[in-house]
């Protein structure tokens, strides 16, 4: 009797076990693709935010709208591109690698890099201009610092 | 001057313009993309009768498509004039002025309607998918659509003031007797 019990639990569980993961696997897998394309999404409303991250009704209807696009098979680009048609490209929380926008990409590196060759076309000249200063030049040393110098040498041996 | 004194100044004036056209501009005016493109279909239950209402039974007519909720006071604002633009173009036989009734309850919209008059019809945007179709932002929104089923216009913001003589004589009057914008 002990060992039926054990021999129907054993495959309840792995009948169960071949089907429950299977169906929790689809849904994370929806919930995990719905946040990450509503994570590139912004929200109109509270506008630092992403649909994701936003309480605003708006954006859970945006959420909605994902999610449904995503289990209909779209991808995550028609998904960006039918927000896109919507409300244009300040939808998208990172700009588009084109056109103009390669400006705001590549700007900060170019600004970066041209600051860079300026500073270090100033530096260098002032550089050039600092007379170098030669040993004999410099006016001898007076006896109190003469005798300052020898009283530190000897307190490090 | 040396040449790298001249692009340093170049620079600054180019930054000091840039800041000066970006901040004189309001960061809650974004351009649509809508206008010029053709306007999504939809159709849902009338807010009044529960009736079901569709965007496509309206093919060929000059629409007025305003975007509202009971809970928004702009709304209250220009309803009045939403009324009056209806009567003043409702015995034009190409024209249709819609409601969408956006992220609202069903009493509370009745009871706005009941409380302000109407005069054309409601439609309730159950899931938000008419407004997110539309690119709305908030409340109130108003869109023009010509009888090809273009959006020719659309406004955010209340419309009242000078923005109903524009709305009427710039774009409703001139779209009905076939006149070029």
């Amino acid at each position: 009797m002990i060992k039926a019990i054990w021999v129907i639990s054993f495959l309840l569980f792995f009948t169960h076990a071949g089907i429950l993961p299977a169906e929790i696997r689809d849904e994370t897998s929806l919930d995990a693709r719905t946040r990450d394309v509503s994570k590139t999404l912004r929200c109109t409303v509270c506008q630092n935010e992403s649909i994701w991250d936003s309480k605003a009704d708006l954006a859970k209807q945006m959420r909605e709208v994902v999610r449904e696009r995503l289990a209909q098979g779209q991808s995550e680009e028609e998904i960006q591109a039918y927000f896109r048609s919507r409300y244009g490209d300040y939808i998208l929380l990172e700009p588009r690698k084109s056109g103009m926008n390669w400006l705001l990409w590549a700007g900060p590196f170019v600004l970066f890099a041209v600051g860079g060759l300026i500073l270090y076309l100033v530096v260098r000249r002032w550089v050039a201009q600092t007379p170098t200063t030669r040993m004999e030049d410099l006016p001898p040393l007076d006896d109190e610092h003469k005798k300052r110098i020898e009283e530190e040498l000897k307190s490090f041996e | 001057m040396k040449g790298w004194h001249v692009a340093t100044i170049v620079a600054l004036i180019g930054i000091i313009g840039l800041f000066y056209a970006g901040l004189g501009r309001d960061p809650r005016n974004i351009p649509t993309v809508l206008v010029g493109t053709a306007a999504p279909s939809f159709s849902g239950p009338n807010v009044q009768s529960g009736e079901i209402l569709s965007f496509d039974s309206y093919k060929g007519k000059i629409i007025v498509l305003n975007f509202w909720a009971s809970w928004c006071q702009e709304c209250r604002l220009e309803h009045q004039n939403l009324l009056a633009i209806n009567g003043e173009f409702r015995n034009y036989p190409d024209f249709v002025m819609l409601g969408i009734d956006y992220q609202d309850q069903p009493g509370d919209a009745n009871g706005f309607l009941n409380s302000f008059g109407s005069s054309y019809p409601h439609i309730r945007d159950i899931k938000g998918t008419i407004a997110i179709d539309y690119g709305v932002y908030g409340v109130p929104e108003t869109f023009i659509i010509d009888s090809k089923g273009i959006i020719r216009f659309k406004y955010v913001g209340p419309i009242i003031g000078p923005v109903y003589s524009q709305v009427t004589e710039k774009i409703i009057r001139p779209l009905l007797e076939g006149k070029e914008l």
